[in-house]
Parts: C-alpha cells; structure tokens; sequence
C-alpha cells in the first residue's frame, strides 16, 4: 500500500506533466481541468455525496469526482474500488482508511487526526458502482504518466465499451506518443466506434479493420458485440475479420502445442539421454537413472546455497557452476558405482536390473536423510525467469533455455562419441569386447567412464530439472519409466532416434492432452508405446545385425 | 521317472506342504484361544501372518514365470492388485445400506461423485461365485491380451521388463483417476462383511488365514505338477536357449502365454486373499516399485525353487515388519542393500545356497548364473 | 563311392535353392545362391569364414528371410513362407555351430525335449513318457556314447560330448533334412574321426547336409563338396576334384 507520502509526490509529478502537455491536452482540458477556485466548492459538494451512501448518488459522484480532474481524485476512486473509502456518518466527511494508520483527509489528502476511526462506515458498492468506478479509473489513467498505468486503463477502455469514454481516449490518443501504446488507444477508440449507432459505416469498418489487427481472444468477444450491434455490411465485416482471428488463432495454438510439446520433449530428452548412453550403448539397465538425474538437482541446490552463503553477488551464475559440478559428481558416484556394483553383472541385464534398482533405493533414502523428505528450493535466475511473446507464442524463458540446453547436451554429446578417442573406444568396446581389449584398449577403464558419463549426464540433467520441478528425494522416481520408454521407443544404441523419440512423445502428449487429459493422455502413449514395441521390437531406429541379437 | 529331481515332491516340498497344512490348523486355534491364554494370537498377528501368505503366494506365481521361462515381469504387482480389486468390489456391494450415505444401491464414493447408477463393469458383483470368477479371468484376461502380443512378437529379456513395468505404470494412473469408477485416490475399503461374516471378527480372520495357506499349498502343487511335466521342462529350455528350443518344434509363445496366463490368475488369488485380510485396496498396490519388490522376493527365496520364493517373501516381509517397527529410517537402506547383496553375492537365493552347501540336493532345474537365452547362431 | 549313389535317383530334390540373396545393413552375405539335394543325399560344404555357409542354414531353417530367391522343401513346400517351428515341423532338424544344448537339463531331458512327439503345450503339460521313446533315447545314447553321463548336467560337459549330445538331439527329432554345422570344431582327432563315422552312420536313412573347414574330416565324409565363395557357389563335385580346382584353391585351399 504507497504511503500518504508517496501518493503526494507522484501527484505533484502528475501535475508537472500536466503542464508539460498542456498545448496537446487541449480538448481533455474541457472535460478534467475546471478553474481551481470554482473546483474546490464542487469537490466538497462531491465528496459529500459519497457520504449519502446511496448506490445512485455515489455511481454519479464517481463521474463528476473523475471529471473534476482534483489532484486526489485517483486516490480516492482507488481506495473506494478497495473498500476504504470511508464517511463519518456526523459530519458527512469522507476519509480515506489507510492500514495501521488513522484516516487521511480525502479532499486534501493530509492526516486527519481528530476523527475516531472506529466511527467511520464505509462506502459500500454494487455492481452498477463498480462499472461506474472502472469506467472512471479508465479515464483517469488515460493521462496518467506512467506508460503501463495508461496501457492498463487504455486496455480497460477496451474491455469496458463505454462510449462515454470516447472523448478522453481521442483525447488521450492525441497527446500519447509510444507507438505501442498509440495501438492499445485507436483499438479501444475503434471499439467505441464501432459499436456506436451514430458512426459512419466507413468510419466503423476502420474500426474493425483496427480490432481485427488486434487479434486477441478480447478482440473476438468485442466483434462478436459489434456484429451483434450493426447491420449489413459492418456486420458482415465484423463476423469476417472474427473468424479470421479465430483462425489465426487456432493456428497459433498449433504452433503453441508444438512448442509446449518440444518443451516436454526436452525434457525427456535431458532425462533420457543418459539412460540412452548407458543402457543403449553399454546395454546396462541402470534403474538408478532416475535417482543420478535427483543427485544432480541436489548439487544445484547445494551449490546455490554455498553461493547464497559466501558470494551473493555470483547467484545469478550459480547454474553455470551447477552445471560441471553436478557432471563431475554425478560422474563420479556412476564410476564408483560402475566399479563396485555393475561391472560384475555385465551379460546378465536382469541381475544388473534388480541390483540398479536397489540401489535407487539406496540413493534415495540416503537423500532423505541428509537433506530431508521435503521439497528444496532452487531459485532461478533472472535470465530464466520471465516471459515473453512471439507471435501469438507465449514463450516463459526458463523453457525456453531449457530446450537450448538439451540441445546443446545433445550436439556435445554426439560430438564426444564420435569425434573424439574416448568415443572411438567407447563404440568399440560396445560393438566387441573381445576384439577392444585385444588390440589393447582398457575396457574396464572404457565401462566406467562410459558409465560415469551416462551417470554424469544425467546429473546435467537433474540440474535443469530442478528449474521446473521440486527437488525432493522422489524426483529421479518420476522420471525413470519415461525415460525407458523414450529410450525403448527411439531404438537402442542410437542417439538420434532417443532425440526424435522424446520430441515425438512431448509434442504427442501436448496434443493429446486436450482430448483426452493429462493422465488419459499418458496412458494412450503408455500403451501405444507397448504396441509399437511389439510392431518394432528394436525401437525406431533400430540397428540391425547380429551384434543386437544377443 | 527320468530323474531324481522329477519326482512330484522332493524333501524340501513335503516339508513346505506340512509346514502350510500346520499353519493353516495352528494358526487359527492359537487364535480362537481365550484372549488372556499364554498361547493367544493377538488378531493382528493371524491378518500379519495371512498378509505374508498372500505376498508367498505372489511370489511363487512369479517364480513360476521367471524361474522357469525367463521372463522377468516387472507387473506382477498389477495381476495381484486386479485380483484385489475383483475382491474388493464384492466386499463393497455386501456393504449395503450400511455406508455413511446409506445407499443401497451405490457405494459410498459414487454417491460423493453424484452418480446416480450403478456402472456396468460393477454388474454381478454383488455376487460372490461371479467376484472370484472375476477374481481369475480379469488378471488371467489382462495376462493373455499382453502376452499374446508381446511373447508373439518375440519382446523378450529386458525390453519385456520394460513393457510390463510400463503396463503396471498405465493402470497405475487409470486407477489413480476418479471417472474409471474404482474409488480413485482412495481406493476400496469400509468393508464390512464377506459371505455374511463380519471381516474383522477374530474367526473370520483365522479362516481367512487358513484359506491363505490352503490356496498356497494348492498353488504350489499345481506349480509343481507343472514344472516337473515335460511342460515344465520346456519352459526351463526356453528360459536357457529360447531360439534353441524353437529350432526343435516347440511354439515359444504359446508356452510362454500358457505359463504367464496361470503365474497371473495365482497372482489374481493372491490379491484376493490379500485384500480382506489388510481392509483395503487402492491404486498404490499397482505402484511399479511394488512389483519390483515382489521380484526381489523370489530372488532372495532362490528362483526356479517354488518353495524358495514363498520363503523369501516371507523372510523379506517379516525384515521390512521388524525393520519399520524398530528402525523405520533403515528400512529402505536395507531392502536396497537385500537387492545388491543377493544379486552379487546369493544369485541362486537362499535355497540354492543352502543347497550348495549342504551339496545334498542335486538341482538339474535350478538356473544357471545367466538367465539369459544362450545366443544360438 | 558315397551310400547315396546306391540309392535309387528321385526325379524331383529333397531341398532347393534358387539364386537366394540377402544382405545385412548393405552387406550381401548371399549373392545368388543356388544348390540342391538330392532326398538320401549327404553333402559337405566348405568355404572361407564369412562365405555365407552359416547364414544359408539360418534361410533354410526360417531365421533369416532372404530378400529374394526361391527356397523349396520337398518339391513344393515353400520355406521362405514359414517360421522356424513350421519348419521343423516340416522335418529339418539344425545343429547350431556354436554348441547349443539345454545347460540345466540332464542329458536325458535334453534328448527326451528333441524326441519327436507332440509339441503342443496340451501334450506336453499331460502327456507321459512312453515305453518307446525311452527305448529310443537309450538307443541315441549309445549311439552318441553318452550312456554313462545321462544323468549328467548338459551344462558339465566337455566340449566334445555337447557337440554329440546336440547330433543326438538332431536325432531324436528324427527329421528328413539334417543341416550340421561345423560338427568337429573344437574336437580332437579321434572324437573328429569318432564324429565321421557317426555321421556317415546317419546319412544312411537321412539327407545331411554338413558345414566343416576340417579337410580331413570332409574327406572321411567322402560325398560330394559344394565349395562356396562370397554368398554363391564355387565349385561342385567330389572332393579330389573340387580340391584340385585352381579357383577354390585361390580363395580357400591355397595360401
Ligand atoms: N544376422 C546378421 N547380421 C549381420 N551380418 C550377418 C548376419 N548373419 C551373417 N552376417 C554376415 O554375413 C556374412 C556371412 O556369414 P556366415 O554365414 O556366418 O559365414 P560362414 O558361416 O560361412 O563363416 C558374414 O560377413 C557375417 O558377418
Ligand atoms: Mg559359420
């Protein structure tokens, strides 16, 4: 709540616009600027009419108090549309409540010291009073100095149809210089055109032409209302240029479905591509998977808290150092665990199965207990907080840079495995063990990096889920059959059918989720996931030959 | 006979059969002992006890499918919570009138959702002989559809794991939804009486009890016949050369379905027994990690031993019993460790251990370190 | 002279090939291959490793599909058409070229699964053992002289005596067509000759078709040798004659 203070000082400055602008506010003077010395007399006979307390005299004080252009007038409408406004029942004075502190003065706006509160009534509302409030807000903030206070009561202008309003936003109109918001005021004036009886069809066809190149859902519902208000060829127009939006909106919510969908496929990519390393390249199944991915938002939210505690200035780039942190140490437990645990199961993948899934167990009460069942908190930084459109695309950074990280994990990925020695070795080891070790390479070394690569990734993972998901000790669980199933569904041993399996599954899923919900949604592409592995027992991409038959 | 391990029941058999038919007459007399004899059972010990028969008896069921024809279901847990579910259903139309809404005609949770009729796939259920009819065909149904597909198709080894995780994980959510009509989050429970006597009585407990180890000892029996059929021997040359065994004649998938299609109806019982002895089912039994558990049983036990996955499930039951009463904390470490240890350490279970160390029994059915199908080229 | 030049010549073949292709991910394992036998007739077949002699027994038992090419039975039968269990329904019994016997199984069990009988899981979950079958197992383990380990693990045998087991298994399936391959690799010397003889003891009342490197071996055989070379064939004909082929001992023989 701005303090008596502050409400003050931004009226001076309001006032100090005023004159700026006086030369263009020359028609909007007319209306708001009355001589000073007659105002004051009116403003107390105003005041004194909210005190009545009658529905039909405070909805007519509202339109007087806001053409009055008195220097509290906004306050006094905004705490009204608050419930504050308040009258003393006795003296027929108005005060405005304010919160901890004794009532101001609503005519001057000053402390009013000698009044009990606890005598005051407030001035009720109704819904007739409440249109009449908003209308008037409407007009006050057309001029008010603050762009987004103008675009708000411009927008509000367009909600509201009010054809009262029409010559403050002309008005308004003139005097505004932002493109953008110019845009927000002829749309609104063209809506007040438009479903004014007295304009020319000329005149309201530009209108529609104006509203129509406003496209939004409220542009819609306002054609629908012109369409419903004119006759012939304005009518025909309107219901033209609304089904062209409906249209173009929904192919817009296609697109947006789409985006949607990659953004859930990313994430079943970051959350997959290890699982891809692991079990399509080294053939392990790792049901502890899930529970790297958890160790891995575990490090950022340790890391972020380290930062928070000894440098705060670097908590904006906490991610940056979660990032080769939660590799190594998510690496690290995968070659401890390649080491101890699953170099003994290799060719018996059910064994390797039910001990991974022990040891998630394992993982995740050690998570437990050292950090507690609850959820931790990971702020985000400001780079990825936010949103913005594009288009008709509501795009919400963290998203946004979430897909631009798992395609980045991808590419370095890729890269590694096939530009680089360790790849070399990797995908010999994996094609033929016997043959890699004869001509010298170190395949236990080669399994437990691979495997602490897969954990690894995983991890980098984990640390762009902790973004849009609670770290709690249960995180990896919800992710494992996902991944299996992007994995499965992409064809083993081959990163690129894992990438075109989450995308398929994420924009799938987005699509779905309109018909058939969430959860009904999941299912369908559970079992559709179980036919399809039936109908291609190898996955998408599978790759043939005798080297899988085993 | 061809050889010693053939015979219908060994040594460890008769011992197990014996040890059932005196559970299932002890067991209920320490019960109905006066409340202060020194040898009274308190009443939640008999349901404790029925509960980890139950548990042996999904053991076995999977035991029968892993242990002997290699496939490694990860959705046992679904076959076990659909047989609860059937049981379920019934115990929620004996309650009658008798709910909080006094509804005679719906149970109390579709009053709360404003339905106003009966859905059909609740038709009949009223009806015991129909509930355990159901009881069998829905998970034995659900088995068949899936594994006509999937073994058909040759989906074998992990990627079969997989699916069937998967397909556990499907009905997990479908459950977990209030419009498919079974209770939702909250599942079944209230129940109040099965065949007219009160569920919670004393003897109503202590009958339950000793229709579990009846069934179990039934199961087991039937298991048995099978394993030591040439069926039987089939199914372990599946398990240890699956192309093999095709290349001499014999039509895997059919096997496989056969075997799956039996494992899930004992699964079915089991969930059946299982639920009016606990007071209730929801969605969570269909939880994957709950079929995992129920693997890790028979690993314990000693799979492709029958005997040895209702003795796991027993031991492992009766640690996590121990476990979360003394050191809830650990209970977890625990059961993740049972998992590792016993895959690195015990791969033929507690059984084949003893077994080996005793070098008294001769085992030709019990695996070989590799559950794998050796690769024929 | 070989037994089956005794028997009488059936106009039509018990197994033919006809410009069989197929490939592997682009590599053509099998490039026209065309061969046929005769009903009775034993046939060696040798060629470098990777000749495509493995993946012509895989076409013929149904686990490979060739791309193109006919692939008849009996005449008419069509095997391209059908699964490995048709087709060893049908009467051709394979043994692998890497040993593959039951490892959990006894001997016995191992022979008694092989035994032709009724495969269908009715028969098998309620039929019992038969007076004759046992009779005909005892016989197949003398034959394969594995009567003293009969109650032995598959599992704990020698190298040798699991390539036997697995030619008696072939035997109990009692097929018409017996496709062996590479049946004395890993073997010494006397089981090799051992496993001759066993052979030629077999061809006299089944068609054989056996894969070897072992010359020796072959020449024991003493039948007809098709020679292939990169998925076709070579040369034909009695061994002296494919052996002195200046072509066949180019890529094969020679070095
Ligand atoms: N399933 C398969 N996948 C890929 N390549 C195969 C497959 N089967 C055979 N090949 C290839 O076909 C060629 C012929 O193999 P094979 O028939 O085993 O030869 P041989 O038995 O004569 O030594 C080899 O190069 C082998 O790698
Ligand atoms: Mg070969």
């Amino acid at each position: 709540m701005p303090g008596p203070d502050r409400l003050m000082s931004m009226n001076a400055r309001a006032r100090s616009c005023f004159r700026i602008m006086a030369s263009a506010l020359a028609a909007f003077m007319l209306i708001f600027s009355m001589p000073v010395a007659a105002r004051a007399d009116a403003v107390d006979e105003i005041l004194a009419r909210f005190a009545t307390d009658r529905f039909p005299d405070t909805e007519k004080a509202i339109g007087d108090l806001a053409a009055s252009g008195h220097p509290t007038a906004p306050v006094i409408l905004e705490a009204l549309a608050g419930n504050r406004l308040l009258f003393s029942p006795g003296t027929r004075q108005t005060y405005i409540g304010v919160e901890g502190a004794s009532a101001l003065d609503a005519k001057t706006g000053a402390k009013a010291g000698d009044v009990e509160i606890d005598s005051l009534k407030k001035v009720r509302l109704n819904n007739a009073v409440r249109a009449a409030l908003q209308a008037a807000q409407g007009a006050l903030g057309l001029m008010s100095p603050d762009p987004v206070k103008r675009r708000m009561a411009a927008e509000a202008v367009l909600k509201a149809r009010d054809p009262a309003q029409r010559a403050g936003v002309e008005a308004a109109l003139a005097a505004e210089k932002d493109p953008k918001i110019r845009e927000v005021f002829t749309e609104a004036r063209a809506a007040l055109i438009a479903l004014d009886p007295e304009a020319a069809d000329a005149q309201k066809l530009e209108a529609i032409d104006a509203i129509r190149g406003r496209g939004d859902r409220e542009s819609v519902s306002l054609l629908s209302a012109i369409s419903g208000a004119n006759k012939d060829r304005v009518k025909a127009a309107a219901d033209d240029a609304r089904a062209a939006i409906l249209a173009r909106q929904a192919l817009w919510s296609h697109v947006q479905n789409i985006w949607y969908g990659m953004s859930l496929g990313s994430v079943l990519l970051l959350a997959a591509i290890g699982l891809a390393i692991t079990f399509g390249v080294m053939g392990v199944i790792n049901m502890a998977h899930g529970e790297m991915v958890m160790i891995g938002a575990y490090t950022t939210f340790v890391v972020q808290e380290v930062i928070r505690a000894r440098y705060p200035g670097l908590l904006d780039y906490s991610l940056l150092f979660a990032v080769p942190l939660a590799f190594l140490f998510t690496g690290g437990v995968g070659v401890v665990v390649e080491r101890t645990i699953i170099r003994f199961l290799y060719g018996r993948p059910l064994e390797t199965l039910l001990a991974t899934f022990g040891l998630s167990l394992i993982l995740q009460q050690a998570v437990r207990t050292m950090f507690g069942a609850n959820n931790r908190e990971v702020s985000a930084p400001a780079f990825m907080s936010g949103s913005f459109e594009f288009g008709g695309l509501a795009i919400t950074s963290g998203r946004m840079w979430i897909i631009v990280f798992a395609i980045v994990v991808f590419a370095l990925l890729q890269l590694l495995l096939k530009a680089t020695p360790f790849g070399l070795r990797m995908r010999a080891v994996t094609q033929n063990r016997r043959m890699a070790s004869a001509m010298g390479i170190d395949t236990n070394r080669v399994d437990a990096l691979a495997f602490g690569l897969g954990s690894g990734i995983a991890g980098v993972a984990g640390v762009a889920l902790s973004q849009i998901d609670n770290v709690s000790p249960n995180l990896g669980q919800s992710y494992i059959i996902d991944s299996f199933m992007v994995v499965v569904f992409g064809g083993v041993g081959n990163l690129w059918g894992t990438l075109v399996a989450a995308l398929t599954l994420g924009v799938a899923n987005k699509f779905l989720e309109p018909f058939a919900g969430a959860v009904l949604g999941k299912i369908a592409l559970l079992v559709f996931i179980i036919l399809f592995i039936q109908k291609r027992p190898r996955g998408l991409f599978a790759l043939k030959g005798r080297a899988v038959e085993a | 006979m061809f050889t010693a391990g053939n015979r219908f029941l060994d040594a460890r058999g008769i011992v197990f059969l014996v040890v059932l038919i005196g559970a299932a007459i002890v067991v209920p007399a320490l019960a109905l002992l006066p409340k202060n004899a020194a040898l009274h059972m308190p009443t939640y010990l008999v349901a404790l006890f029925g509960k980890y028969l139950c548990f042996a008896l999904l053991a076995l069921a999977l035991d029968l499918v892993w242990g002997y024809c290699g496939v490694l279901s990860l959705g046992h847990g679904a076959f076990f919570a659909l047989g609860g579910y059937a049981m379920g259903m019934y115990l929620m139309r004996q309650i009658g009138s008798r709910g909080v809404y006094a509804n005679p005609n719906l149970p109390d949770f579709m009053v709360f959702l404003n339905w106003k009729e009966l859905p059909w796939t609740w038709w009949g259920f009223s009806a015991f002989s129909y509930a355990m009819l159901m009881v069998l065909l829905i998970p034995g149904l659900l088995a068949f559809c899936f594994g006509w597909f999937a073994f058909r198709s040759r989906v074998t080894g992990v990627y079969l794991s997989i699916i069937t995780q998967a397909m556990t994980y499907a009905l997990l959510l479908a459950f977990f939804r209030n419009d498919m009509g079974f209770g939702g989050n909250n599942g079944l429970t209230d129940f109040k009486d099965i065949l007219g006597f009160n569920v919670q009585a004393d003897a109503t407990r202590a009958v339950l009890f000793s229709i579990s180890a009846i069934m179990l000892a039934l199961a087991y029996l039937m298991a048995r016949g099978i394993v030591v059929s040439k069926f039987g021997k089939v199914l372990i040359a599946i398990r240890d050369a699956e192309s093999r065994t095709r290349f001499i004649g014999y039509r895997v998938e059919n096997y496989k379905l056969l075997v799956f299609v039996v494992s899930a109806m004992m699964a079915g019982v089991a969930g059946a027994l299982y639920v009016p002895q606990v007071g209730i089912i929801n969605p969570g039994e269909f939880s994957p990690a709950n079929s995992i558990e129920a693997v890790i049983w028979v690993a314990v036990g000693g799979r492709g031993t029958l005997v040895g996955a209702a003795l796991g499930a027993v031991v492992v039951n009766f640690a996590k019993t121990w476990f979360t009463g003394a050191l809830p904390e650990f209970w977890l470490f625990a059961l993740g460790l049972i998992f590792i240890l016993v895959t690195l350490f015990l791969p033929k279970g507690i059984l084949g251990a003893c077994g080996e160390w005793m070098g008294k029994w001769r085992k030709p059915s019990a695996p070989r370190g590799n559950g794998e199908p050796a690769i024929a080229e | 002279m070989t037994p089956t030049e005794s028997a009488p010549a059936l106009t039509s073949s018990l197994l033919y090939l006809d410009g069989v292709c197929v490939s592997f991910d682009g590599y053509k394992a099998l490039r026209g291959l065309s061969l046929t036998l005769a009903p009775g007739e034993m046939r060696a077949i040798i060629g470098p490793n990777g000749a495509g002699k493995t993946t012509m027994m895989d076409i013929i038992t149904g686990k490979t599909k060739p791309d193109e090419g006919e692939v008849l039975f009996a005449g008419s039968t069509d095997l391209t058409k059908l699964d490995e269990v048709a087709i060893a329904e049908l009467g051709i019994g394979r043994k692998f070229q890497k040993p593959t016997v039951f490892e959990s199984h006894t001997v016995e069990d191992n022979l008694l699964l092989a035994l032709k009988a009724p495969r269908s899981t009715w028969a098998t979950l309620f039929g019992k053992p038969v007076a004759d079958q046992r009779a005909r197992i005892e016989r197949i383990l003398e034959t394969t002289r594995l009567q003293d380990f009969r109650l032995k693990r598959a599992a704990d045998l020698s190298h040798g005596q699991k390539q036997w087991l697995e030619i008696g298994m072939l035997l109990a399936q009692d097929p018409k067509l017996l496709l062996v391959d590479e049946p004395v690799a890993g073997m010494t010397d006397a089981e090799t000759a051992q496993t001759a003889i066993l052979l030629r003891e077999i061809a006299k009342d089944h068609s054989v078709v056996v894969v070897e490197h072992d010359m020796t071996f072959v020449r024991d055989l003493g039948v007809k040798v098709t020679v292939l070379h990169e998925g076709a064939v070579l040369a034909e004909g009695p061994l002296d004659v494919v052996s002195a082929d200046p072509r066949v001992i180019e890529v094969y023989l020679g070095r």
